[in-house]
């Protein structure tokens, strides 16, 4: 097993702050605590060369895992195993192994091209001259930015600098890169490109944990998904298993000649009463099966038109994220 | 009647975007109120510093320059409390605004940028008053037994209003300078060392030279904090010329009518470069 | 120490790389670095001017331990000073995180990180007032030169160990830039005579806060009429140091464990 973690938990101390004049002023002498648990206790294992996707509304917890797991946080509790390292307590030999792309922080140097990031990265690392330029050479390739790579990083495009950051995060060749909303932002063909590297760069063994909000990430890339709310772990298992966690239901909606009786039925929930001929519904399988409604509906008010659709994965998300 | 009516309501609304603005600051400042707090710190810590050299200076003498050791450290007391009532960041602030294009967001807004930015102001200064000056005022009086108490408080505290809007509007006018430059952090460094020097916040300025005092003179800055605390002490003197008190005020009044001139002609010239680049 | 040397020497090439983007604004700021740091000495010099003094000591001896301690701080502010506002920003932004997944120690990250261009101004600066005042006065021999050389060392390893206390303070006091006027304002001291002030004053920034070793230390010394307390205000610096170091740790530890 690559990754072992277990029973992770985490609490933060702040502080609460008001916003009146008065408590303003009152706030100046005192303040008072509050403890958040941001991860109530999670685990879960991922093998060598798994694509795991993480995800979870904001503030659900996903950021402290990932900040756990690259050995930037303490736990209040729990363990974690990487590779034969626990990340906070062998940081610096446990990060030479691993990468990170984060979205939303630049490891270019803003004003330089990124090639004089790349070669700060490579004193870091100390990788040697050989490896180093075989590496840059072919991940500049597939990333096709042999014309970006020497011009300051301000002159690039969001989707061009996102390409630099990977290089940049996996020059040193990691086992596990973690990325954190590495797609954010950027138009449809630079995601393209992006999710053909990772995809291509995971076919040649290297396991990649990603956090995003974008699902087109998780349905093109995540054999596996973890999903985390309120700090725990609500799902865990493959992409086809997600769409199956609702049950068996299909997405109909339904034109009729004569008026719609009213559908109050087990099994049948209307999502929007569109006019007297006109609805669109929810469709529970196991509850109340496709033929029967077809027979119930036709029989009552004429059917003229009818289509099917299965649940979306958002469907399932929205679900999941608004469970209390 | 009709137009009477109307500036009545523009005045009125304009100290509602005053009030708001000045609120929504104070709260603002207040997040960061533990950083203002180090200057309760700081300020008496380098007070510290002056009263022991320049004891060691006054330790074969008792007067400097017309000025007893006593009347000394008051200058530097008195700059101090200045110093703090009269600071602010509008240079950076709109200097940033500028460069990362928030500044946009203020052109559609139905008040000037500069009213805006001066509520601001006032809004944090209010917070400092309470965090910063008063603290280190009592800290003075007790501890260092510095008695900061004006010869003629009333003008000393319009002089004192008027420090604080010339402060305002002359780093308003640096901030300006974005507009022309892209990377203005050296100049506004250097603009700011020489201001404060010639205002005489680092030394009293009849220090310096007679030629370089005539200079001074005829620069708006020496009415940021030299002028305010000459009119504090009751007693203006530079180049070799003494003023009586409300022709020092009436002189810093003009500096303030000048500035805000200055700084109407470098936006006027400004948002025309900003607008064309922008477009 | 030779891969550590040479990724050093790497983040030096990004930082001027970077500030090379500027160039204009560079080298005016570089100037009027130089220029900011010459506010003491001009008021030391306008002291002077108007007939007053530090008493027993020369003008051209008060700017020479003021030459000294600009010295100091123009090797430390473009070096390894970086770490502060380094350490500030990140924490800030979050950046500081980039640095905790690098191979390395996040101090030692955060000195390769925080080199800054801009301050080579007040090393010219500290040079230029040193090689002046020093060319006022008589000579110093070879042995006075040796021993400015090794306590002008503990200056600098002075100056590390208040980069990385501040820095320390950083990471916990987060985005207070205002750490500087903390330093500042504490060795502001160090810019004067020791002898000038009263004797508890004296104590107090020689032998208990490392103050009078970052300017009148190392430059009395080298003017023939070396500081009491000397050895001292070694072991002072020494415990200085070795305490800022356990700070930081204890520091780092907090960030790790609160997460920023």
């Amino acid at each position: 097993m690559l990754i072992t973690v277990e029973d992770l938990k985490k609490v933060y101390k702040s502080y609460q702050r008001g916003s009146s004049f008065g408590e303003t002023l009152k706030s100046l002498f005192v303040r008072k605590p509050i403890y958040i648990e941001a991860l109530k206790g999670i685990s879960f294992r991922i093998d060598q060369g798994e694509l795991v996707g993480f995800l979870g509304p904001n503030g659900a917890g996903k950021s402290t895992t990932l900040k756990i797991l690259t050995g930037i946080l303490y736990p209040s509790s729990g363990k974690v195993d990487i590779m034969g390292y626990t990340p906070w307590r062998d940081r610096k030999k446990y990060v030479a192994k691993i990468g990170a792309v984060f979205g939303q922080k630049s490891q270019l140097l803003w004003d330089i091209p990124p090639i004089d990031a790349f070669y700060l990265n490579k004193a870091i690392y100390a990788i040697p001259e050989r490896e180093f330029k075989r590496t840059m050479e072919y991940m500049v390739e597939l990333l096709d930015v042999e014309g970006q790579i020497r011009k300051p990083t301000r002159q690039l495009s969001l989707g061009e600098r996102m390409k630099c950051e990977f290089i940049m995060a996996m020059l040193h060749k990691p086992e596990i890169v973690f990325l954190d909303e590495p797609t954010i932002g950027l138009d449809v063909i630079a995601k393209d490109k992006i999710r053909k590297f990772i995809l291509k760069m995971n076919q040649r063994g290297v396991t990649f944990i990603l956090t995003t909000h974008d699902l087109g990430d998780i349905e093109h890339l995540a054999k596996r998904v973890i999903v985390i709310n309120h700090g725990e772990l609500v799902f865990d298992d493959a992409l086809p298993a997600l769409r199956r966690q609702l049950g068996e239901k299909k997405i109909i909606a339904v034109t009729t000649i004569h008026p719609l009786p009213a559908l109050d039925r087990p099994g049948i929930t209307v999502t929007n009463r569109i006019s007297t001929y006109q609805v669109e519904l929810e469709l529970d399988l196991t509850a109340f099966p496709l033929n029967e409604f077809i027979a119930l509906v036709n029989k009552s008010s004429t059917i003229r038109d009818l289509s099917l659709r299965e649940p979306q994965i958002e469907d399932v998300i929205k679900v999941l994220y608004q469970a209390r | 009647m009709l137009s009477r009516s109307g500036a009545g309501k523009r005045i009125s609304h304009l100290v509602n975007v005053l009030k708001a603005t000045a609120l929504s600051s104070y709260k603002e400042w207040a997040a960061y109120r533990n950083q203002m707090a180090v200057s309760v710190f700081v300020g008496p810590v380098f007070f510290l510093t002056q009263m022991f050299i320049w004891r060691a200076v006054y330790a074969t003498r008792t007067t400097l320059n017309g000025l007893t050791l006593e009347e000394m450290l008051t200058y530097y007391g008195i700059t101090a409390v200045i110093g703090y009532l009269t600071y602010d960041s509008a240079d950076w602030n709109l200097q940033w605004l500028v460069r990362t294009g928030g500044f946009l967001t203020f052109m559609l807004r139905p008040v000037s940028h500069c009213f805006y930015a001066f509520a601001e102001k006032v809004g944090h200064r209010l917070l400092a008053l309470l965090v910063e000056v008063l603290p280190i005022y009592v800290i003075f009086y007790f501890v260092f037994k510095i008695k900061l108490i004006p010869a003629a408080p009333s003008w000393a505290l319009l002089s004192l209003a008027l420090s604080f809007i010339l402060v305002f509007l002359t780093n308003y006018c640096i901030g300006l300078s974005a507009f022309w430059l892209t990377r203005t952090e050296g100049l506004r460094r250097a603009f700011l060392t020489l201001r404060d020097l010639s205002a005489g916040m680092l030394i009293p300025l009849t220090f310096f030279s007679e030629g370089m005092q005539k200079v001074l003179f005829y620069l708006p800055f020496q009415f940021i904090t030299y002028a305010p605390i000459r009119v504090f002490i009751g007693h203006y003197e530079l180049a070799g010329i003494t003023l009586p008190i409300p022709q020092v005020v009436a002189l810093q009044f003009l500096a303030v009518v000048l500035m805000f001139l200055l700084s109407r002609i470098l936006w006027y010239f400004g948002i025309k470069r900003f607008t064309g680049v922008g477009a | 120490m030779r891969t550590n040397l040479r990724i050093y020497l790497a983040g030096v090439k990004t930082a001027l790389a970077s500030r090379m983007a500027y160039r204009g604004d560079y080298f005016l700021s570089i100037l009027i670095m130089l220029l900011v740091e010459m506010a003491a000495p001009l008021i030391t010099i306008l002291i002077y001017e108007n007939g007053a003094s530090f008493p027993g000591w020369s003008m051209y001896e008060a700017l020479l331990i003021q030459g000294v301690f600009l010295l100091g701080k123009g090797i430390a502010y473009p070096f390894f000073f970086g770490i502060v506002w380094n350490t500030v920003e990140r924490v800030r932004g979050g950046a500081f995180d980039l640095l905790m997944i690098k191979p390395k120690s996040a101090l030692f990250m955060a000195i390769v990180t925080g080199f800054d261009a801009e301050d080579l101004g007040k090393l010219i600066g500290g040079a230029t007032l040193f090689t002046l005042a020093l060319r006022r006065l008589p000579p110093p021999g070879v042995g006075e030169w040796l021993q400015f050389l090794a306590l002008f060392l503990i200056t600098l390893l002075t100056l590390f160990a208040y980069g990385v206390t501040l820095a320390g303070i950083g990471i916990v006091w987060i985005g207070n830039i205002r750490v500087y006027d903390i330093f500042n304002s504490l060795t502001n001291f160090g810019l004067y005579p020791a002898a000038i002030f009263s004797k508890p004053v004296q104590t107090v920034i020689t032998g208990i806060i490392p103050i009078a070793i970052l300017g009148s230390v190392p430059a009395t010394v080298l003017l023939g009429r070396p500081s009491p307390g000397t050895w001292r205000a070694v072991g002072v610096s020494f415990l200085f140091l070795a305490g800022s170091l356990s700070f930081w740790r204890a520091m780092l530890k907090k960030y790790t464990s609160a997460g920023g």
